[in-house]
């Protein structure tokens, strides 16, 4: 296969951040690229593709300096003809233009003024909010974020339609996509991942996109089969101290998937023990009253029910509240009305914030929050992470060995124990953040998000945790955007969150 | 894509900036050395004078960070206990009380401290030069805790805005060890090493300045020699005034400086260990800005 070949090393305060001898990218094919968070993923492709502050970052290329990488013929073609969608839409966009003026801007100056993708991506509809969007002047709250990243990812459509037809022999080219659907729900998703291949039919060209969304290949492998030969699926992953790419195989995914909806369905409908946490179906907070219903509608309203050996997954789209509710089931935001019952324990608007420390956190319903940067202590050691939860077995140090190796492998504990939290990746963040929820047992566990940032391997190890708490007669609430998986372990304990 | 050969080309792996601890040498290096040259030059009961300064102008500072750390912890712990409980009424008398305290000028409000510790002094129930020391700082501390208490609330104040504290929290941690291991030992050591460094500055200076006000005759009552010797009351002597002139004589007559390096040295010691460990004092605390990215 005819490849883009990469031999990496990057540094920053006397630390070696990056050590990768084979990063590659087939040419003129679209590769995926998976991987656990804070691997190196986008550090390396911004790297590639010619990004790197010198003055933040060393790095070693092809074992030439930044610099002379830089001066490379295949770089400069890379960055004229190529684009790079940022993770962070926000990071990319110039607060002083419009986004008209944005699209229009550079070498897009050159593109099609009918601006067929960003139509595309706002499906169809030239006028109405897309022509008032492109007349606003990006700032943090406005355009959203999934609007912000269509935006990029019409600008990328765009420049990709620019390349010259005909096969692919010319120039170099290199798209970059960074967690293209990090803001978008299924629905944009699958349509920017239509726009993605229709280009790529009409003029082959090297795309990467870096994702953490594993069901783009089950949307692939239904939408875009034909193109099963264009498409590579990778992943990144730790190596003897070093980083490894390799070759994913998109039937681990989608056979695990099937496993779990046939585990659910098999498993048939147990008739219900007594709820543990009942929300009645409409609650205010911060003058927003959330309607929890049945339907992805919201025709119907029903009651947030779970019970013992469960798992209850609620949906909504971005930014509609679904953190906001289970925080104050949680009792962390007290500010307007809910009616709920915990066991045998009824809870109002009213009930002060001490009633959930002395009875509720940590004893009988605990939270996994979603981000886990903020969440744990950058300072602790991951052992010391463990320090003062109220466990009912004592954490001794083999105990928290044990704890550990149920999400890490056993090589790489020992020497994770003892290191700082803040030198730990993403993915081995987020696996601490939801080792300290399950380390408790509470009768309820809520989970918000918990596959963020996770590699294959860590998905599959969390959801066997769960299903062996259900088997122990944990209720769990889960907050997800991996509709796929979650939908498969639900089954029918589905509801859906509206904001009104 | 064009390949090198030589993946293990040195990637220069650049050392973290150590500036604190450069200075926190060169401020012993320069102490010392200034020691080493008062041993030769000084005479020996000046010298036991500046000794003695010295050690008690550095003891005092050092107190003065212990009782400003103490109490500026208390206060905050204090502080936000009563806003998290929302007891309104106690929150609003303390935070009135600390708005007293810091709406009196830093040097008048020592100097009110100072003329009750003389009171005491000259009644005779306060004899011990240690006691004193202790209790002058304790005055100094009444007028610098605020600060202490200020970075500390904002710590606090800042973890709470994150998920940190609501996630702790819920896992049912206590908020005690929350603050106390959590936010101020594990993440604000090294926001309370700086500031520790920079009250001990303000202490040393406070004092000096104090001092130095006191010793030329601002009272009657309270006078230098009522209190341990300090650099500052050091200072404010006649013959160390007369060093500090000679400063100024040389630079009218150079060939006086041999003169000004044997012959004035009380005075120039000093003033120069006053002014050197405030310069160490700021490079230091730089430097851990820098090295610990506050």
């Amino acid at each position: 296969m005819d490849e883009l070949q990469f031999d990496i090393q990057i540094a920053a305060d006397g630390k070696l951040l990056v050590d990768c001898a084979d990063f590659t990218i087939p040419r003129s094919r679209v590769t995926f690229l998976f991987g656990e968070s804070g691997i190196g993923k986008s550090l390396i492709s911004r790297a590639v593709y010619g990004l790197l502050d010198p003055a933040e970052l060393t790095a070693v290329i092809n074992g030439m300096t930044y610099a002379d990488y830089l001066r490379c013929t295949e770089v400069r073609e890379i960055r004229e003809h190529g684009f790079f969608v940022f993770q962070e839409p926000s990071s990319h966009l110039n607060p002083l233009m419009t986004l008209h003026d944005q699209m229009r801007e550079g070498s897009l100056a050159r593109s099609s003024p009918g601006q067929e993708a960003l139509r595309r991506l706002w499906e169809g509809r030239a006028g109405g909010d897309l022509k008032e969007i492109l007349q606003v002047y990006p700032k943090p709250y406005r355009p959203s974020g999934g609007e912000k990243q269509r935006i990029l990812l019409a600008m990328a459509l765009e420049k990709i339609a620019m390349l010259p037809p005909g096969d692919a022999r010319g120039p170099e080219t290199l798209f970059v996509f960074d967690e293209p659907s990090g803001s978008l729900d299924n629905r944009f998703r699958d349509i920017f991942l239509s726009g993605l291949f229709g280009s790529y039919r009409r003029r082959p060209f090297t795309g990467l996109v870096i994702t953490h969304d594993y069901s783009m290949i089950s949307r692939i492998a239904t939408e875009d089969a034909a193109l099963r030969e264009q498409i590579v699926f990778r992943e990144l992953a730790r190596h003897d101290g070093g980083i490894v790419m390799r070759d994913f195989d998109p039937a681990r995914y989608t056979g695990w998937v099937r496993a779990l909806e046939h585990a659910t369905t098999t498993a048939g409908h147990t008739p219900d023990r007594a709820p543990v946490l009942t929300v009645d179906h409409t609650l205010t907070v911060f003058g927003r009253r959330l309607v929890i219903a049945p339907d992805r509608e919201g025709v119907r309203r029903t009651h947030l029910s779970l019970h013992p050996g469960t798992l209850t997954y609620l949906k909504a789209p971005s930014g509609t509240g679904k953190t906001t509710l289970v925080k104050r089931v949680m009792g962390l935001i007290n500010e307007g009305d809910i009616h709920a019952s915990i066991k045998d324990l009824r809870i109002d608007g009213k009930t002060p914030r001490s009633f959930w420390q002395r009875k509720i956190w940590g004893r009988t319903m605990t939270m996994v929050f979603q981000h886990a940067d903020e969440a744990l202590n950058q300072q602790s050691t991951m052992r010391d992470s463990f320090l003062g939860l109220p466990t009912r077995r004592a954490l001794t140090p083999d105990a928290i060995v044990a704890l550990a190796g149920e999400l890490f492998d056993e090589s790489e504990i020992r020497e994770l124990l003892p290191k700082k939290v803040r030198f730990l990746s993403g993915g081995q963040k987020q696996r601490l953040n939801l080792l300290r929820g399950l380390v408790l047992d509470t009768d309820i566990l809520i989970l918000d998000e918990p596959l963020n940032g996770l590699d294959f391997e860590s998905c599959t190890r969390v959801v066997r945790i769960l299903q062996h708490k259900m088997a122990a007669g944990m209720a769990i609430l889960v907050i997800s955007h991996n509709e796929e998986i979650f939908d498969a372990l639900a089954g029918h304990r589905i509801c859906y969150l509206h904001a009104h | 894509m064009t390949t090198g050969t030589d993946r293990h080309a040195p990637l220069r792996l650049a050392p973290p900036s150590r500036t604190d601890i450069r200075w926190i040498l060169v401020w012993v290096a320069g102490i010392g050395a200034m020691w080493l040259w008062d041993l030769l030059f000084l005479n020996v009961p000046a010298f036991a004078q500046v000794r003695l300064a010295l050690l008690n102008s550095f003891l005092g500072g050092a107190l003065v960070v212990v009782f400003s750390m103490l109490l500026g912890w208390g206060a905050a712990l204090l502080m936000d206990t009563l806003e998290q409980r929302g007891i309104r009424s106690v929150y609003l008398v303390m935070t009135f009380l600390f708005d007293l305290i810091r709406s009196v000028p830093q040097i008048v409000g020592i100097l009110l401290g100072d003329v009750v510790l003389t009171a005491f002094i000259i009644e005779g129930s306060l004899r011990s030069p240690l006691l004193q020391l202790v209790l002058m700082s304790v005055v100094v501390s009444l007028f610098v805790f605020l600060e202490v208490m200020d970075l500390i609330r904002e710590r606090i104040a800042h973890y709470r805005k994150l998920d940190f504290v609501d996630a702790m929290l819920v896992c049912g941690i206590p908020m005690r060890r929350i603050i106390n291991v959590e936010i101020l030992r594990k993440n604000s050591a090294a926001h309370l090493l700086h500031k520790a460094v920079a009250v001990f500055g303000m202490a040393v200076f406070l004092q000096c300045s104090i001092d130095f006000i006191i010793s030329v005759g601002l009272s009657t009552d309270v006078s230098s020699a009522n209190f341990p010797v300090t650099l500052g009351s050091l200072l404010a002597r006649m013959d160390s005034k007369q060093d500090i002139l000679a400063i100024g004589l040389t630079l009218a007559d150079p060939s006086y400086f041999g003169a000004l390096l044997t012959r004035h040295l009380q005075g120039l010691t000093v003033a120069a260990t006053i002014i050197y460990t405030l310069i160490c004092t700021h490079h230091v605390a730089n430097g851990m800005v820098r090295r610990y990215r506050l």
